[in-house]
């Protein structure tokens, strides 16, 4: 097969490249002429506009398929994550050290709280009404104004001592730190059959050395998330809507030791056993409190 | 020069007694020092390198880079962190193991294929008769050396280059040296210079020719030379040395390789680039080059490619071609030429009668493979006395012990056109013992080559007269010497002027057609002048030689095989040309060639202008004729641009009398015509022309095993027309080989979007890699091994060999159809999934785009969706999985629209017919179940990232892919509508 096996030099290849690339005696480069190319370019054009105009009207279909107030499937929204303030991540999960005396080394987890429960001030939750039942707050329709529905008002001083409004360190100075738990939305979901969702903290494995098992105040008392804020209506429904929130004030952790802890949501609906899923109905963290 | 040394010299040259032989413990020390008489096989590439090319050739390189990449990705990573995930270390194994796979299986089939050749090589060990420590033991003849005292009876192979000593009628056939089938005799006198010439040298592996009487033909020798220094070890070295040259089809797939693997790394490298500038971290970066080189290399296409070329090897089988190279099966459907051997290949490789002339008239005999239909007249008294004389005149006869076999397959002891005879009497007359019988013999003179006749007495079993008949044959002019009347209807006249011209017109128009012409008289002796008791003396000769009665002539030929003239013409229409090479004299060549179709009925050669117009032949105006009788000695004369010239100026050659060597030479003529050859070969001398052929096919019947060895097809039967279904069955694979790669490559754009989005719009990945590969690996597998089942469009054998220079496997038009067109409807189709089960799970299109980077944070567990839901870490993964099953279900249901539109690439699939390929419906079930299976029942296994998928999800895609399958149906119809057009060159592949 002499004739496939032709070594060309570097040469010859360049030349053919540039002959590729201009073409003298056809007037093609790189293998077409200029009109061919504009024909060419033209198809394509016309070719990839159809297709995005195709793929456009796919998208809009869709679009008008999907309810705006509900999503049509919550395959994996089955039970609601749970999520901490102050959120510092070390290298496996939630991680908080702080030393007491240092003011600089927790200045920015009190920081972070908050920042975050700036957006339950009265000025914030201003759009939102004042709820008192115990009952989930079921509304079928949008009498709220511009077609909404109500959202039920949670503002930061129903957390009391963990307000940051009273003790604006959050009891990290003396050791006895609040944490703040969310439990995340879900639209038209209901955590119990009628008792209000509780938090529990405890130690994750009870230190022996400790002997006693962790003592928590929690604010609101009981550590209970209203039933009158479920269910959510969806953003659209309910613009105003903020989650209620549950602070744990943690009050017997040793110092200079690392102590895990977990707050689980107590829910009839809620479950907390997902081996994939650490943030399903609860949350752990590592606390370290150095004197 | 030991042909011309005298048994003394002999003697003491190799230390050995004629009488005697070597002793064994001598012979001990030759075989130590010289090795076994054998020929070294050709050197084998050792079992680990060719294991070893598999794992680096094609796109293993670029995995190989995948894979490393993602263990230097793993590297950088835990270097800065101790707790990083080990993804990235798995799919870099994944990827090692894919090459490693794939590579085993490239090379199991590779040996299997190897495999069958193996078992075909294997021979019964041959044994010789030796005399040794003045005793005769047979010893198997590899234990030969040189000085050894051979004794080879008729039928057995010679076992090494020996000088004869002393020999009885032995005759040897040195075809697989020379090419030459006539039988020559062997004495122990010196009669030429050279070596090969000279009568009393025996070369290896030639055989010793079986004679029906005394002497039997056995042959006494001394062992000259043994293994690779016979004259036979010498030229299988040098067919060794001739080089192994890739095939087009490797060629084509290694075009098709840099291809894609061009695309890859520039994509790749470019979006690196791009990912570095949008500010991604290089660790990022890279892990998206990984993720482009992934989907961008068709993992499963090599190994598809094996197999189809193996199934149709496995097809080819059926229909008499083994295979023993895989990639020759597509070779020989690019071959535009093919120089064919005449006998064996082309012919029968018998002697049969074609015609005979009797009553002043040519009769045709039938020659078809079964001689049933012989329709000459049978009623003329003529024919009677003629059977008769081919009858008696014989001395062939039928081996015993085969009563069931047919008359034409029966073994015959006796020279060739004897054995002719002997069968076409047995045809037409029935038990020729048994006339033979009732016509005793009593006297016999058997044929020489001074008196070129050969002639008989009997008695006969006519009640009329108890006379003597005397029948003889030989050389027609010799015969009609002897002659004073010719039997005209039964009748005797007397020979005349103008008989004897009739009989010169026939006996030329005979012998013009290059068959052997027999002469047959008879004489009945008077019964007072030679009673019954009279004792015939043939030395004596004392019976009359002369005044006999001319009965007739009968011209016998290698008839063709009766399905070679069809192939040739089928060769003719598929743009090969046939070009004979034959050591046959060029007057019987040309008439082969003439009755085959080799030279078509209205062409001439030079010679025939010449002699048609009366003219001298250097007067002929070359232009004219379209057909050439080259012969050997022309051929040596000749400048290798004079046969170029030869070769591209005639459409119909022929070249006789040639020596195999000279068959190398033409061989490369043809190549310097660009030409793919291919050779077919039986001798051990054809094997450098058949290694150096770009398909060199060997005979599987006649063949030598150094002729197999070089080869790289074996034709089990022998015959020529196996040839042509061989190149039927390469022209469809290579059309079909296009067909899956089209298919394989289409979806390497909708593997790849997801990730040059991801990149820059910062969706969540809508595929994995690991999905990929079990889209390349898994889905497409079958289905792309089905499209080797997919039948001929339009007649294959109708159309001019490809070009191996222009029509490419993988051409501009096919990878831009597959990348741009059909490829990117495929990514939007897919995308259209995953759009819809983010959408209806919460993520809004709007919402995904720059989600990213939040959405992958291992620490935000309250992401927020359209609907202000929140999502935590691992409730967003499963989601993403769901989204690389949605994409991959998405792939997979416009990968069948995709199979179905890749049938055909001209006409439509309603012409194609939609069920005609049961295997396309094989494949596309499995691919569905395959699908269902990853989803449905592995969806619980978190490694693969597969997921349960709602149902409706699989018809999303649905209205994509019959988009797919119209925009095809109509660039086929504008194809056909306007061939030629703008449209058919950009869009025809």
């Amino acid at each position: 097969m002499a004739a496939l096996q032709e070594k060309k030099t570097c040469g010859q290849r360049m030349e053919e490249f540039q002959r590729y690339c201009w073409n003298p005696d056809t007037g093609q480069m790189l293998g077409r002429t200029l009109s061919r190319w504009v024909w060419i370019s033209l198809y394509y054009v016309a070719f990839y506009v159809v297709m995005t105009g195709l793929f456009a009207l796919c998208l809009y279909v869709l679009m008008q398929t999907v309810d705006p107030y509900t999503p049509d499937y919550q395959d994996q929204l089955r039970s609601p994550g749970v999520t901490l303030r102050p959120d510092v991540y070390g290298e496996k999960g939630l991680e908080i050290v702080y030393n007491v005396s240092d003011n600089r080394t927790w200045a920015d987890l009190t920081q972070t709280l908050h920042a975050f429960l700036a957006g339950y001030s009265p000025a914030a939750q201003e759009d939102s009404i004042n709820c008192t039942s115990e009952q989930y707050f079921f509304q079928e329709s949008f009498r709220a104004p511009n077609h909404t529905k109500f959202s039920c008002k949670f503002t930061a001083d129903m957390l009391q001592n963990c307000s940051g409004l009273a003790d604006p360190n959050f009891g990290f100075e003396e050791g006895k730190p609040c944490f703040i738990i969310k439990m995340n939305r879900i639209v038209k979901f209901l955590p119990s059959n009628g008792s209000a969702p509780r938090v529990d903290c405890a130690f994750l494995d009870q230190p022996r050395e400790l002997g006693q098992p962790l003592q928590v105040e929690y604010y609101p008392p009981n550590g209970t998330f209203s039933l009158h804020y479920f269910p959510y209506y969806g953003k659209k429904a309910q613009p105003h809507y903020s989650n209620p929130l549950v602070a744990a004030k943690l009050l017997n952790i040793p110092r200079n030791a690392e102590v895990a802890i977990v707050c689980k949501v107590m829910a009839e609906h809620v479950t907390f056993n997902n081996p994939h899923d650490p943030y399903e109905g609860k949350v752990e963290f590592k606390l370290k409190i150095e004197k | 020069d030991d042909h011309k040394l005298s048994h003394r010299e002999l003697e003491e040259k190799y230390g050995t007694d004629i009488i005697m032989g070597l002793s064994s413990t001598r012979a001990a020390e030759l075989l130590a020092r010289d090795g076994p008489n054998s020929l070294t096989p050709p050197k084998q590439t050792p079992e680990i390198v060719k294991f070893l090319k598999q794992m680096v050739g094609g796109f293993s390189i670029l995995l190989w880079v995948g894979a490393f990449l993602c263990w230097i990705a793993y590297g950088i990573q835990y270097s800065s962190d101790k707790s990083a995930s080990l993804n990235n270390v798995y799919l870099g194994c994944v990827l090692g193991l894919v090459v490693i796979l794939t590579g085993i299986f490239a090379y199991y089939q590779e040996a299997k294929s190897t495999n069958i050749m193996s078992s075909f090589n294997k021979m019964i060990p041959q044994q010789a008769l030796v005399i040794r420590d003045s005793e005769k033991k047979t010893i198997p003849s590899e234990q030969l050396v040189v000085g050894d005292i051979v004794e080879v009876k008729g039928g057995d192979q010679i076992p090494a280059d020996i000088r004869v000593l002393s020999s009885q009628g032995c005759r040897v056939d040195n075809s697989s040296l020379t090419g030459e089938s006539e039988p020559q005799p062997r004495s122990s006198e010196f009669t030429h210079e050279n070596p090969l010439e000279t009568k009393n040298i025996c070369f290896y592996s030639t055989t010793c020719l079986e004679a029906s009487t005394s002497p039997v033909g056995t042959v006494t020798g001394m062992v000259i030379n043994t293994g690779d220094r016979t004259i036979i070890g010498h030229i299988a070295s040098l067919a060794s040395g001739v080089g192994n040259e890739k095939t087009p089809i490797a060629i084509e797939i290694e075009h098709f390789v840099h291809i894609v693997a061009g695309v890859a790394v520039s994509i790749g490298i470019l979006f690196f680039i791009i990912a570095v500038s949008l500010k991604y971290k290089v660790l990022d970066s890279i892990i998206f080059l990984i993720g482009i080189i992934v989907a961008n290399v068709p993992e499963g296409l090599l190994a598809t490619v094996t197999v189809t070329l193996s199934l149709t090897a496995k097809r080819m089988a059926k229909k008499n071609c083994l295979v023993k190279n895989l990639e020759a099966v597509e070779t020989l459907g690019s071959t535009s030429i093919i120089c064919s051997d005449k006998t064996g290949t082309l012919t029968q490789n018998r002697m049969t009668v074609a015609h005979l002339w009797f009553d002043n008239q040519i009769f045709v005999a039938d020659t078809s493979e079964d001689h049933s239909n012989q329709v000459f007249d049978q009623s003329s008294r003529t024919w009677a006395s003629l059977s008769k004389i081919i009858t008696l005149c014989n001395r062939a006869e039928f081996k015993p012990g085969q009563e069931n076999v047919p008359i034409m397959k029966k073994a015959v002891i006796g020279d060739a056109s004897e054995t002719a005879l002997l069968k076409f009497s047995e045809v037409i007359l029935g038990d020729v013992m048994e006339i033979r019988k009732r016509n005793r013999k009593v006297a016999e003179i058997p044929f020489n080559s001074t008196n070129k006749f050969q002639l008989s007495i009997h008695e006969t079993d006519d009640p009329h007269g108890k006379r003597f008949l005397m029948v003889m044959k030989g050389a027609p002019e010799r015969i009609l010497e002897k002659c004073s009347t010719i039997m005209i209807n039964g009748e005797e006249h007397p020979l005349d002027k103008s008989t004897a011209k009739t009989f010169h017109t026939a006996y030329m128009e005979l012998g013009g057609l290059g068959e052997r012409v027999l002469g047959f008289c008879h004489l009945y002796l008077p019964a007072d002048e030679f009673p019954e008791t009279y004792s015939f003396d043939i030395d004596a000769m004392n019976f009359p030689t002369s005044n006999l009665c001319f009965v007739g002539l009968l011209s016998m030929i290698d008839p063709p095989r009766s399905t070679v003239p069809d192939a040739v013409t089928k060769c003719r229409s598929a743009g090969i040309k046939v070009i004979m090479v034959t050591g046959d004299h060029p007057i019987t060549a040309k008439a082969i060639a003439k009755s085959v179709g080799i030279i078509s009925a209205n062409s001439e050669t030079v010679e025939d202008i010449a002699h048609r117009l009366n003219i001298a032949v250097e007067q002929v105006n070359k232009r004219d004729a379209k057909a050439a009788v080259v012969t050997g000695m022309e051929l040596k004369d000749m400048s290798s641009e004079q046969l170029d010239e030869i070769l591209a100026n005639y459409q119909e050659i022929v070249f006789a009398r040639t020596s195999p060597q000279q068959k190398l030479i033409i061989v490369e003529g043809c190549q310097r015509q660009d030409a793919v050859v291919a050779v077919t070969g039986d001798g051990v001398n054809d094997s450098p022309a058949l290694k150096k052929a770009d398909i060199g096919i060997a005979m599987g019947i006649a063949g030598s095993d150094a002729a197999k060895n070089a080869a790289d097809m074996v034709l089990l039967d022998d015959n020529f027309a196996s040839i042509v279904t061989g190149v039927e069955e390469g022209r469809l694979i290579f059309d079909n080989l296009k067909k899956t790669i089209a298919y394989t490559l289409t979806k390497n754009i909708a593997e790849l979007c997801p990730f040059l989005i991801y990149i820059i719009v910062g969706l969540p990945l809508p595929i994995g890699t690991i999905t990929i590969l079990f889209i390349d690996l898994g889905t497409d597998i079958i289905p792309s091994i089905a499209l080797a089942y997919e039948k001929a469009e339009s007649d294959i054998m109708n159309r001019k060999p490809r070009h191996k220079n222009k029509d490419r496997l993988v051409n501009q038009p096919l990878a831009v159809y597959s990348y741009l067109h059909i490829g990117l409807m495929q990514a939007l189709g897919a995308f259209l999934v995953y759009f819809t089960v983010y959408a209806q799970e919460g993520f809004l299109p709007r919402t995904l785009i720059n989600l990213r980077v939040e959405w992958e944070k291992d620490y935000v567990n309250d992401l927020e969706d359209s609907y202000g839901q929140e999502w935590t870490r691992y409730q967003r993964e499963y989601l993403e999985w769901t989204g690389y099953t949605a994409f991959f279900v998405g792939i997979l249901v416009q990968q069948i629209a995709d199979l179905i539109i890749r049938k055909t690439r001209r006409n439509s699939i309603f012409q194609q017919g939609l069920f005609r390929n049961k295997v396309i419906w094989v494949g596309i079930t499995s691919q569905i179940l395959i699908g269902l299976i990853l989803s449905y029942g592995l969806g619980s296994v978190t490694a693969l990232s597969f997921t349960t998928l709602r149902a409706q999800y699989w018809f999303v895609a649905v209205p994509h892919a019959i988009l797919i399958w119209v925009y095809d149906e109509v660039r086929k119809l504008f194809i056909r509508l306007y061939p030629g057009s703008w449209w058919d060159k950009n869009m025809y592949y």
